[in-house]
């Protein structure tokens, strides 16, 4: 039953964009390579060729001749409820869709995106990890994965307001910018909210928050249930409507960046006349235009490195805004991991994994190799631009006793005010 | 029926059937793959489909088959995507470039190239034969290909094989009598021919589709493919 429901998406899925590539794999295993749950556990099914076996079996079985004919034969196998759940614990637990593999594979076989598809049978079965679904419930229910509700996201901005000393505007009409934040930074870096509040004052943009929509998060787009993916989007595509803003900016959030940027547009109809923008890209512009002033070497004591977020660099495509200001921040401290940019690795808890208690022994091991990325060039600290990330960056250097000190870009430009 | 036979039937009547049956099965599958559908994409680009395209191709046919440190990742098995890379070299090379290739495609396409030396040939024929070799001896011992590998996937290595091992034989004069190796060469090309559609050396052509879908994904968020 459950693998019908699963079939019946895969088989509305695969279109020739799916169809082409699942038919471009040679099985050359090299994808492995690229994988850091593999590198780090070593465990063959964590081999994104795996990681889309099901999505492979619906394909020929369903579409090919030669396929029907191996399951006639007993070349090959069915599909079945015991698969899905074997599957679910291995595409939700153990891969961030961070898509690296892509760039490893030399078909150029786009893993992540059929990852992610492999996920939306899953969803449609119903066979994801509970954590993930009790996150996505409260955000459907509550608007909130972490269960903030209305009331409590309203006092925790006031709160942020008084702590900081900032104005942190709440739907304001004829503000320009709409900036949507993460519960992630409304109850654990709340000094984020306070950094862009200071950020966007000093520039004199007209920007403003929504109590409607006041998640950027998408735990459906983690889950890959397009349905509750679209609902998440709506709410905060119909605030920026009734709100008139002419760009929405998505704080410091990755999977949300890609969803709003990336693919709304593929599977909604979104307002017209609304750009989609992230902080990393905003910062550098104004900071370009002139309207903020940076003290440059304001962070130069102490090598600080930057984490690319597989979401805002390698799929997002802002890889140089944040470098040339951390080269302003910190011209002479600044130092590359290796590999970075568009190779970088995951932290691990991206793509709803941290949300999954049970996934907690598999990031922390993927995590060990970011810790030894830093240990190679003697980080003392590092920043990035995305609160995922840097969750995982703050848990995981606890998990491994390090002392490298986590903080987020924006953070740091705020404090680096003129 | 003697081995003189036997070569006229392999290089001839049968060869025909084998290359229209690869024709047809190619253009069935990419047939039936198209018709599937592409959905238009939507996203306003941050850069240029078309740059990365190109980017991506030549980094993708040029670069990283041969030199795949700059990826700066496989610290493990860059054995294995040197010995594919080369032995896509190799094999495109003898068949494009080796003389008595050139001469079959001339009877097929009415004009000739220039064709490299036999040395060369020679040389980039074992280069090809090693690289199989070391690409078998990985599908056995690694543990995500032993996961990942089945029937059909020996009978590639061992059908891409054959003519390899045949035909750098028939140059040498190697163990058997010309014509049986001759016919024994022209046999595994045509049985190849009657697999390829059959199976994932169709490879060949979906490349193209993965290939241009990367480097488009990577054009249009603006990042190197």
């Amino acid at each position: 039953m459950k693998t019908q429901s699963a079939m019946t998406a895969y088989v509305r899925e695969i279109g020739a964009w799916t169809a082409t590539q699942l038919q471009a794999c040679t099985r050359c295993g090299l994808c492995a390579d690229a994988c850091h749950f593999y590198q780090a556990l070593g465990n063959p099914e964590y081999a994104p060729v795996w990681k889309v076996e099901l999505l492979r079996r619906a394909f020929e079985q369903r579409f090919t001749l030669a396929g029907r004919l191996k399951l006639a034969v007993g070349l090959d196998k069915r599909v079945t409820d015991e698969d899905l759940a074997h599957w679910s614990t291995i595409v939700y637990e153990a891969c961030t869709l961070c898509n690296k593999c892509a760039m490893v594979c030399p078909m150029g076989i786009q893993l992540g995106p059929l990852i992610h598809d492999v996920r939306a049978g899953m969803a449609a079965a119903g066979v994801v990890p509970a954590d993930l679904v009790a996150a996505t419930t409260k955000q459907k229910e509550i608007g909130s994965p972490l269960g903030v509700t209305g009331k409590t996201w309203a006092e925790r901005m006031e709160w942020i307001g008084d702590e900081w000393e900032v104005k942190v505007p709440v739907d304001v009409r004829g503000a320009e910018t709409l900036v949507v934040f993460t519960s992630i930074e409304l109850m654990k870096f709340p000094e984020n909210i306070a950094a862009v509040a200071r950020i966007m004052d000093k520039a004199g943009e007209k920007w403003t928050t929504s109590s409607k929509g006041r998640e950027v998060v998408n735990f459906g787009y983690f889950e890959a249930d397009p349905e509750l993916t679209k609902l998440f989007l709506a709410r905060v595509f119909d605030a920026a409507k009734e709100l008139g803003v002419k760009r929405i900016m998505i704080s410091e959030c990755g999977h949300a960046y890609d969803a709003f940027r990336w693919t709304a547009a593929n599977i909604m109809d979104v307002p017209a006349g609304i750009e989609v923008t992230h902080i990393a890209q905003v910062m550098h512009d104004l900071w370009k235009a002139g309207r903020i002033r940076l003290k440059k070497g304001a962070f130069d004591d102490g090598t600080v490195t930057f984490h690319d977020s597989c979401k805002i660099q390698r799929r997002g495509g802002i890889i140089k805004e944040p470098r040339e200001i951390l080269k302003w921040l910190a011209p002479k401290a600044f130092r590359e991991m290796i590999p970075n940019k568009e190779q970088a690795l995951c932290c691990g808890g991206g793509g709803g994994v941290i949300s999954i208690q049970e996934a907690d022994p598999l990031r922390f091991a993927v995590f060990g190799m970011k810790i030894d990325q830093m240990k190679a060039i003697g980080a003392e600290s590092v920043c990035m631009v995305c609160s995922n990330c840097r969750l995982q960056f703050v848990e995981g250097v606890a998990h491994f006793s390090s002392a490298v000190r986590v903080r987020g870009l924006t953070e740091m430009v705020s404090q680096a005010l003129e | 029926m003697d081995w003189t036979d036997a070569l006229r039937f392999f290089r001839g009547p049968f060869f025909t059937a084998s290359l229209l049956f690869f024709i047809g099965g190619m253009a069935y599958r990419l047939v039936h793959a198209v018709l599937m559908g592409f959905t238009r994409d939507r996203v306003e680009s941050r850069g240029s489909k078309l740059t990365g395209v190109v980017k991506t191709y030549l980094k993708g046919l040029l670069v990283l088959p041969f030199i795949p440190w700059v990826r700066r990742t496989f610290g493990k098995n860059a054995l294995t995507y040197v010995a594919g890379g080369l032995f896509h070299l190799a094999l495109f090379a003898v068949i494009f470039f080796g003389t008595p290739h050139m001469l079959v495609w001339k009877s097929l396409l009415g004009f000739g190239w220039p064709t490299l030396p036999l040395p060369v040939t020679d040389w980039l024929a074992a280069v090809g034969i090693i690289s199989l070799i070391v690409l078998l001896l990985n599908r056995l011992t690694h543990p995500v290909l032993k996961l990942i590998t089945r029937s059909p996937d020996w009978v590639n290595w061992a059908l891409v094989f054959l003519p390899f091992a045949t035909g750098y034989m028939m140059a040498h004069h190697m163990f058997l009598r010309y014509e049986v190796l001759f016919s024994l060469h022209m046999m595994t090309v045509d049985v190849l021919l009657i697999w390829i559609p059959l199976g994932r050396i169709a490879h060949l052509m979906f490349y193209f589709f993965s290939r241009t879908f990367q480097g488009a994904q990577a054009g249009k968020r603006a990042v190197n493919p």
